[in-house]
């Protein structure tokens, strides 16, 4: 017994250090590789412009070498068709069942509040592109969320400063009623308030209404220098028509708050002629590697990239640089190499996030949409009037009423 | 407030009333005479506009050609609809062809959505139409005046065609009692199929004539159902003269309450219906036999 005793003992013992140490190998060989994800509109209002936003991402990936942390970066999409709670449900089987490390982009802003709270309940990262509001990087934020290219308060800042100097200071509103035309009509006022300017009217008008005839007489009544249409898609479609209609665009210059290429070209340019918009970037900027994204972009769809699609692809390289600096995929070390970190790409020259609310910042273009004998090369539909720097057209980061909490 | 900006805005709500009359009557026919609630009917509306962009785009990029032909092309297809589909369920009770008219609502807006695109297509306004008029108190434009004149052309038209001609009495006949009609030797299958065509004909007419002066996208359509049920219901369901003086009505509530508060405006056409529901439920000019 004591010769069995003393054999067995170390044999135990150093078959227990072999097999843990054969665990722990292949636990470490079976560490994740690094998985990707984009939560977007793919078949709701806004598919025309964020749907794409997966090739985007997918071109990111590709873009910069498809490996990271020596292996293959997984790739997997979803579509929350602009319902909040779809997307909420959608980010909790990315985040649980497929395991994902980040979601990008998820465009309105509803959606994008749920899955930021997500976020911060499973501890990974999320990058909202496609929502515009300023709870993100506000009251809301949270450390495992940022905010990428633009918010509400940069679109309605950025070109309301340069209309109010530009295009005269008697402005007229027309939003559209729920959250995210109010959070527009808020900061646009503000900044025609800062240039001395006077809001002589507001109309809130109902999400889908078809017949702005009313809002336009009641704005035509009022004489002003800018008519500002808080509003998009369809209805900023028949705002504008009927503004041309009853001859309001004679004597009025119209803003709009989201106006993209593939908008003009589905109404016809002649509809939005002489408008005035913002927009993170437009394809003919000459940011490094701009030229080769649009030109990768034009092979593959036959048409520029619109600045949702710049923004997604600039994002997710922006991430994958990240997790390289890091050296690990592990989010605190992300967003460490993240937050305070200025880069230059085809989105932004440059661009900073910041780690006081993680907005991305960058400068702002104020676009004007050419009337159809302008335009001399098919989707070249806006004209780049003024750019915007970065520090005019965001909220100062200290007054944002973001407390960013530790992990 | 002047009393001449409020000239203008009761004035347009003509133009709002309008295509709810347009959309009603074809409501109001379908479930007047058939007892069809056709959730569909904006979806139509929508593939008329549709229609009409195809036309001009592709066939012929002449307005009025669109004007005459999408009407007659969708009055076709409502009949087509009705023959190879409605049909089997009429011997069903009235919530499976709710059901399903909802469910055609769907694959209509999904199929032209696959094939032109969430975004919308372009239609302007045609030329002829173009600009102003100056109507003394304010300047209106041309096109708008002659929607509001086909539309009273269309209802009395309409009117005429039910109160005035033979196949009209058979039709209003065919309401009071399909049966009777049916032993008298007349095929009333064909009267609904034709009624049913006459009703999508309308809705596409109103789709045409609102394309120029709206987004025609696949969810155009959803914006005015709701409201042309409660036209149907204020004017009484089955009565053109309803249908008409209940288009104008809503089209005026919803302009005076954009006057006062806009939203209040969609707000107070509800509470509109709802203090009819209550007071008269047959509606203004409905029959009393309907609420069985």
């Amino acid at each position: 017994m004591k010769k069995y005793n003393a054999f067995c003992r170390p044999a135990i013992v150093i078959s227990l250090i072999l097999s843990m140490s054969i665990l722990i190998v292949s636990s470490a060989k079976a560490a994740d590789p690094v998985k990707v994800s984009v939560l977007t509109d793919m078949s709701g209002p806004y598919a025309g412009i964020t749907a794409t936003n997966v090739e985007a991402a997918k071109m990111a990936i590709k873009d910069f070498g498809g490996k990271l942390l020596g292996q293959d970066i997984l790739f997997v999409y979803r579509d929350h068709q602009c319902k909040p709670g779809l997307a909420n449900q959608k980010a909790k089987e990315l985040y649980e069942k497929q395991k994902v490390d980040v979601i990008f982009d998820c465009p309105n802003s509803a959606a994008a509040l749920a899955v930021s709270k997500q976020a911060l309940i499973h501890k990974r990262l999320f990058f909202s592109i496609g929502s515009g509001t300023t709870r993100t990087s506000g009251p809301d934020c949270n450390r495992y969320t940022f905010d990428w290219a633009y918010n509400d308060y940069m679109l309605a800042t950025s070109v309301g400063l340069w209309a109010a100097d530009n295009l005269g200071k008697r402005w007229y509103t027309i939003t559209a009623d729920y959250a995210w035309g109010h959070d527009l009509l808020k900061h646009f006022k503000h900044a025609l308030e800062t240039k001395g300017g006077k809001l002589l009217g507001n109309d809130m008008v109902a999400f889908g209404t078809a017949d702005f005839s009313p809002y336009i007489i009641n704005a035509m009544n009022a004489k002003p220098d800018v008519l500002v249409l808080l509003n998009s898609g369809k209805d900023g479609v028949n705002s504008t028509k009927q503004a041309i209609e009853f001859g309001l665009k004679k004597k009025t210059k119209i803003v709009h708050a989201l106006l993209f290429i593939e908008g003009i070209k589905a109404v016809g340019p002649e509809v939005f002629a002489d408008d005035y918009v913002t927009g993170a970037w437009y394809w003919k900027s000459k940011n490094p590697g701009s030229k080769e994204f649009v030109q990768q972009w034009r092979k593959k769809f036959n048409k520029p990239p619109n600045w949702m699609n710049a923004a997604t692809y600039s994002c997710v390289t922006q991430y994958l640089k990240a997790v390289k600096r890091a050296a690990s995929k592990d989010p605190k070390a992300v967003i460490k190499e993240l937050e305070g970190h200025t880069f230059r790409d085809l989105l932004a020259n440059p661009g900073y996030i910041r780690p006081e609310d993680h907005m991305q910042v960058g400068k702002a273009y104020i676009l004007r949409a050419k009337r159809p004998e302008e335009i001399k090369e098919p989707w070249d539909y806006f004209q780049i009037m003024d750019v915007m720097p970065a520090e005019e057209v965001y909220m100062d980061p200290t007054k944002t009423g973001c407390k960013m909490g530790c992990f | 407030m002047t009393s001449q900006f409020v000239i203008m805005q009761l004035f347009n709500g003509l133009i709002l009333g309008s295509i709810y009359v347009l959309l009603s009557l074809g409501l109001s026919i379908i479930f007047g005479m058939l007892g069809i609630i056709n959730f569909a009917h904006g979806a139509f509306y929508m593939l008329g506009a549709y229609v009409a962009y195809t036309l001009t785009a592709y066939v012929c990029p002449n307005f009025w050609f669109a004007f005459i032909f999408a009407p007659i092309i969708m009055a076709g297809f409502g009949a087509a609809c009705e023959v190879f589909l409605l049909r089997r369920l009429y011997r069903l009770p009235p919530l499976y062809i709710m059901l399903f008219t909802f469910g055609l609502m769907m694959i209509i807006q999904d199929i032209i959505r696959m094939i032109f695109g969430s975004m919308g297509v372009p239609f302007g306004t045609p030329k002829s139409l173009m600009g102003a008029v100056n109507l003394g108190f304010m300047c209106y434009p041309k096109y708008r005046l002659f929607l509001i004149i086909i539309t009273a052309l269309s209802s009395l038209g309409v009117w005429l065609f039910l109160s005035r001609t033979r196949l009209g009495s058979i039709i209003r006949a065919g309401t009071d009692n399909s049966s009777m009609v049916d032993a008298l030797g007349i095929n009333i299958s064909r009267i609904f199929t034709l009624v049913f065509g006459i009703g999508i004909g309308l809705a596409g007419l109103a789709g045409v004539l609102a394309a120029p002066i709206q987004n025609v996208s696949p969810l155009m359509g959803m914006d005015f159902l709701i409201d042309c049920f409660v036209v149907v219901v204020i004017g009484g369901m089955g009565s053109i003269a309803g249908s008409i003086i209940g288009g104008v009505i809503v089209g005026e509530i919803i302009a005076s309450g954009i006057m006062i508060w806009p939203p209040i405006a969609h707000m107070l056409i509800y509470l509109f219906m709802a203090a009819f529901l209550l007071i008269r439920p047959r509606g203004l000019f409905g029959r009393e036999a309907f609420h069985d």
